[in-house]
């Protein structure tokens, strides 16, 4: 685990197009870093990523001889998996490249200070090569990858991707809270943008799945424990009712978990009368020929829509987002209901009928004469409940006129927003979260089904607002790579976990108590005990490096020298890194 | 004026803040990308250093700092109950209350550290949190002063 080799760094500084060169003065940077010690090449180029920077590096190394390569581009985040992969295809280990992140953190972020972002750039460039002289090279690891994949939610995503997984000849485990399949899906009679009720397009799914020889299925039940890592992950099921408890080795996960309806409280007197629900509300009243007045069972006559309740809320958190499928379901619920209702309203912000066939729905509902009126963002319009009676009131923006409406149903077509439990998943599967409170992917454009745990992917409105359809494309998705990783049955790991010095170690347990993954154990058969690391646990936090009283543990890839050498490059003149005085 | 009355008025101008930033790769690196994918615009005195989990910044880290001149340290990490690896930052924020005191007593004051939270969508957070680590500094001057 040493290089032996004196270091030789190539540095290659990006322009990305307009992206870091509009701003930092990148031949400047590279001109710099060739000053720098072990330095052997330097250069600036404008993509880095692109077919002809993955070959220059690759070029670079064989003519220089490099060993060592810096990348000053974008956030390694975003393409450390790209460049890992050029180093090591010319020959240089994965652990031997760096990078710089002189996009996200330097020219976005900095756009009116070109000079100061100069500087700043070529001090990020200073300590990258620093900790690239000080890495060490590290041996690539696989591990195997059961195959067993946990689906962790039974509605439409969590059923099509047990399904596909189960038909590539791979077993599922589907975990379901309820004590039915289906989710939200089955209880919705208006689906767009087929003709159909969510019941009729689900029965198939549930009964295939059911029938699934590959497929297990525990319903009443939650996951309460997981542990482990990618391709082998320990589970612990327990069923809610009984609350008996079941321990499964699974490989790959899958977490479906979806969204709840927003129950609009404070908004448009919601809660005021009964006749006023949300649109999942309505979806939800058992189908009949006639749609009944929840307060007295009169048919309704006249009833009425209003969109982006509790969505699109700059500030508010949590409501920001578009929740995506309102648009489509109000304009087909309200076309459908038009066929029996004499007077349909839809009050709307914005009309964004996006996907497939959803235009579709908004134009036969403009044919069967549904109304549809605009009203301000800034002004929302008026609910209030007096005698028994909804009475609203708004200004319609096309006709700049103030109108009143007496609707017998006012139905709110409430967000989509996270399950009251996200934060235990989040919890359990070492997922973040983003603003809108659902998963965050891994990558928002290049990884949306994977996440930052190795092995957990994600699906369906788990991730975001999105209608069934588009829930549905995320499943065979996510599918698609929780068996593309059992197929391969390994999968390579990070090398970089903790290794702790038996020589150093004074066997005083801190680094036991402060592990989160009970990865450190004492060594009983030498005396005295020693601790020592049992490497597939370790998730290399370094918690334990740092807390060591003795110095004996090392974070791989992440040593005290590799941090502390970036610190001097940043805070020391070279004469002082010579070991002179300060200036 | 004297000429060394003008050298330290010059001297003051052209000071700026030498930040050390300690990062979380999940939460709080995450959140200085994407303040840069938002265009959000912060003072550039801050170096980011990415570690793995605040749990990994041992004391030591902030003290060399220091000792090599940093005006001022900011920690960004995951929230409590929000760490990717479940608990590390607790432990950085209990090793770093003991450190405050002890540096405090060492004589530097202890708003040269700022030990904040800013998960991976809270962009203004982070951005925020660099502006107050820099301005609070700046108030305090320069690092090297405060020795002598």
């Amino acid at each position: 685990m040493t290089q032996t080799d004196d270091p030789r760094i190539g540095v290659f500084v990006c322009h990305c197009g307009h992206n870091i060169a509009g701003v930092v003065d990148v031949e400047a940077v590279a001109k710099m870093a060739e000053s720098l010690p072990n330095v052997v090449f330097s250069c600036d180029e404008m993509f880095m990523c692109s077919d002809a920077g993955q070959q220059l590096i690759r070029d670079k190394i064989e003519e220089h001889n490099l060993n060592r390569v810096v990348v000053a581009s974008c956030s390694p985040r975003m393409h450390e998996p790209t460049f890992r992969r050029v180093v090591e295809e010319a020959g240089v280990n994965r652990y031997l490249f760096d990078q710089v992140n002189l996009r996200e953190h330097v020219s976005w972020c900095h756009t009116r200070q070109p000079e100061a972002a100069t500087e700043k750039a070529k001090d990020l460039v200073k300590m990258s090569v620093a900790r690239a002289r000080v890495l060490e090279d590290l041996p690539i690891k696989t591990v195997k990858v059961l195959a067993t994949t946990l689906v962790v939610g039974g509605g439409i995503a969590g059923l099509r991707a047990a399904l596909d997984i189960g038909d590539r000849g791979f077993d599922v485990l589907l975990v379901e809270k309820e004590s039915e399949l289906g989710g939200h899906v089955a209880k919705w009679t208006h689906l767009f943008p087929a003709d159909e009720s969510g019941a009729e397009v689900i029965k198939p799914l549930i009964k295939d799945v059911k029938a699934h020889k590959r497929i297990t299925t525990l319903t009443n039940s939650k996951v309460i424990e997981f542990d482990g890592y990618i391709g082998n992950f320990e589970v612990t099921v327990e069923n809610l009712k009984t609350e008996k408890k079941q321990k499964f080795d699974i490989g790959t996960v899958i977490v479906a978990t979806g969204f709840i309806p927003f129950r609009p409280y404070g908004y448009f007197a919601y809660g005021e009368s009964p006749d006023i629900v949300t649109l999942a509300e309505l979806q939800e009243l058992a189908p009949s020929d006639q749609l009944l007045k929840p307060s007295d069972g009169t048919p309704v006559k006249k009833i009425a829509f209003i969109g982006c309740v509790g969505s699109r809320e700059p500030g508010v958190k949590g409501h920001e987002h578009c929740s995506r499928h309102c648009c489509a379901a109000t304009a087909k619920a309200a076309a459908d209901l038009r066929e029996k209702i004499e007077e349909v309203l839809i009050l709307y912000q914005d009309i964004r009928t996006y996907g497939k066939g959803h235009e579709e729905f908004y134009r036969l509902a403009r044919r069967r004469h549904v109304i549809f009126s605009k009203f301000p963002r800034d002004a929302k319009p008026v609910v209030t409940v007096k005698n028994s009676e909804v009475h609203m009131s708004w200004r319609d923006v096309l006709a700049d006129r103030e109108l009143t409406f007496q609707p017998d149903l006012l139905v709110l077509a409430t967000a989509m927003i996270p399950p009251e439990d996200i934060a235990e998943t989040a919890k359990m599967f070492s997922l973040t979260r983003s603003g809108d409170g659902f998963f965050n992917p891994e990558h928002i454009k290049l990884a949306p089904l994977t996440t930052h745990t190795a092995g957990v992917m994600i699906a369906g409105a788990s991730q975001a607002a999105k209608n069934a359809s588009e829930s549905v494309i995320d499943a065979s998705g996510a599918a698609a790579k929780a068996v593309g990783l059992m197929a391969k049955g390994e999968v390579e790991i990070e090398s970089t976990v903790s290794h702790v010095l038996s020589e150093l170690c004074s066997s005083c347990h801190t680094c036991i108590t402060v592990c989160p993954y009970g990865a450190i154990n004492m060594d009983e058969t030498v005396d005295p005990p020693v601790a020592f690391v049992t490497e597939a646990k370790c998730r290399g936090c370094g918690t334990c490096a740092s807390a060591c009283p003795s110095s004996a543990i090392i974070m791989y890839h992440s040593t005290d020298n590799q941090i502390m050498t970036m610190v001097e490059a940043y805070l020391c003149s070279p004469a002082q890194l010579e070991g002179g005085e300060p200036q | 004026m004297t000429t060394v009355e003008k050298k330290e008025v010059q001297a003051k101008k052209e000071w700026e803040p030498q930040i050390v930033a300690f990062c979380c790769n999940w939460c709080s690196y995450a959140g200085a990308d994407l303040a840069g994918t938002s265009r959000i615009q912060y003072p550039p005195n801050a170096r980011i250093i990415r570690v793995n989990c605040t749990g990994r910044i041992s004391p030591e880290f902030i003290l060399a700092s220091l000792e090599m001149g940093a005006d001022g340290v900011l920690v960004s990490g995951c929230h409590p109950g929000d760490c990717h690896y479940s608990s590390g930052n607790l432990k950085l924020r209990a090793r770093l209350t003991i450190m405050k005191m002890a540096i405090e007593q060492a004589g530097i004051n202890p708003d040269r550290i700022r030990l904040q939270w800013a998960s991976a969508s809270e962009a203004q957070i982070f951005a925020d949190g660099v502006t107050t680590i820099v301005e609070q500094v700046r108030a305090l001057g320069p690092l090297r002063r405060e020795w002598k």
